[in-house]
């Protein structure tokens, strides 16, 4: 009769915690499967050189036009602005020479307005802190007497990260006439 | 012994049958007591093992058949009730955890392979650079080239924008008995999304005259279009493309606008 209550016992009470165990269990799998689902997502390598292309990218493509951007009559803050976006050898070049360059614009009286038609990063050293960046910009200069002129420019610069800002470090120009390297 | 087991657990039937309409009728007091009392029954003996165990273990079956809801409460619940907090806990967590990891896969950033498939995006700059190089280039010799790489490389609406772009090169170019020749300098992809990219294009473009007029050296001050002629011209070009069977096919062209 021990048995049979036992027996009994164990028909109509365990089911329930069994069920309620192996779901624990399933819960657990699960939840160890997400877990370290979302660690290597979270710890991607390709996700963060993936987000610093893309600040690169956007860094460079703002800076492009902030230097392809001046108005005669407010070229201080202009300039500043071209000083804020750039690093290095390029910044040094335009601090030393902007004293003479705000005297040229202020008498060309031109207003030179910049936008960027497209943008792609061709390098990155994630670690270096070095990027290559192509940027295909529009520029429409307004000349004193009103006319504007646009004028396409295949840029090619070079981004430096300093302080965790991209800025860049040189900028010029894709050479045409089979002159420049592939 | 059974038979005495069998006349208290009917006892203790027949005895919970008849409190149950007190309890619901008595007053909020008298429900206290004598779930207290109850309680303290059904604990007894296994908090004190120096009592029956048969009668603990009777009050097992009773507790199933009568009094379910109250009798069990304080004695399966311990267990069963962690247990279903830790399902809980943890499918919550799974949840979660799997929408985090979702949330952060759907980035647009990580979308864009270009750069980060490092393999993929220099397959993608070689085809393109490729296609580009044949598709604006043109023979007045080999009118043939040109079609066949047309046919060969373009899909979809890029064929109606290359042939609006080409054909005023190729009427000239025909008229001059020019060579036209086009070679990618530089290029970045924009942007990889699983099978299209988006590559940024800048082109030289040499025209070369064998009838020998000045006209090529006056055009090449119309320096960033593509579909001039000159001696040397620049030009700049997105390309989106698009990989089929193997190979990136150039599905459409954006000159910016010129």
């Amino acid at each position: 009769m021990e048995r049979v209550v036992r027996a009994l016992t164990g028909t109509r009470s365990r089911p329930l915690p069994a069920l309620a165990l192996a779901l624990t269990l399933v819960a657990g799998g699960f939840a160890a499967w997400a877990g370290q689902d979302w660690y290597h997502a979270a710890h991607d390598d390709r996700a963060a050189y993936a987000g610093q292309r893309d600040e690169a990218l956007a860094a460079g493509e703002q800076a492009v036009q902030n230097l392809n951007t001046l108005d005669h009559r407010d070229v201080d803050r202009g300039l500043d602005l071209w000083e804020s976006s750039t690093t290095g050898e390029l910044h040094e070049q335009l601090s030393s020479g902007r004293a003479e360059f705000a005297e040229q614009v202020k008498a060309a009286k031109t207003v030179t307005t910049a936008r960027v038609l497209s943008g792609a990063v061709t390098e990155l050293d994630d670690r270096a802190g070095r990027a290559r960046v192509l940027i295909a910009l529009r520029i429409t200069v307004k000349a004193s007497d009103g006319a504007k002129t646009d004028k396409d420019s295949r840029m090619l610069g070079e981004l430096t990260r300093t302080d965790g800002r991209w800025k860049l470090s040189a900028l010029g120009q894709a050479p045409v006439g089979g002159t420049s390297a592939g | 012994m059974s038979t005495t087991r069998h006349h208290i657990n009917r006892q203790r039937r027949r005895q919970a049958r008849e409190t149950r309409p007190a309890v619901s009728a008595g007053t909020p007091e008298s429900t206290g007591s004598r779930t207290r009392t109850r309680g303290t029954a059904v604990l007894t003996p296994s908090g004190a093992p120096s009592s029956s165990s048969s009668s603990a273990r009777a009050a097992e079956p009773v507790a199933a058949d009568d009094e379910k809801a109250t009798r069990t409460r304080p004695r399966r619940p311990v267990g069963l009730v962690a247990l279903c907090a830790l399902t809980v806990l943890l499918g919550g967590f799974a949840g979660w955890a799997h929408a985090e990891a979702e949330a952060l896969r759907d980035d647009p950033a990580r979308h864009n392979t270009a750069l980060t498939d490092l393999a993929r995006t220099s397959e993608i700059k070689g085809q393109t650079a490729k296609a580009v190089d044949a598709l604006f280039s043109y023979d007045h010799t080999d009118p043939g080239a040109l079609e066949e790489a047309a046919e060969d490389l373009l899909t979809g609406k890029a064929v109606d924008q290359h042939g609006a772009l080409l054909a005023d090169v190729r009427e000239r170019a025909d008229e001059q008995k020019a060579v036209i020749t086009t070679t990618v300098t530089e290029s970045a992809v924009e942007r990889i999304d699983g099978d299209r990219a988006r590559v940024l294009v800048y082109a030289d473009q040499s025209s070369v005259s064998t009838a020998g007029t000045a006209k090529d050296a006056e055009n090449a001050k119309n320096a960033e279009d593509a579909e001039d002629e000159g001696v040397y011209a620049g030009a700049m070009l997105a390309v989106d493309v698009v990989h089929r069977d193997g190979r990136w096919l150039v599905s459409g062209i954006d000159t910016f606008g010129r």
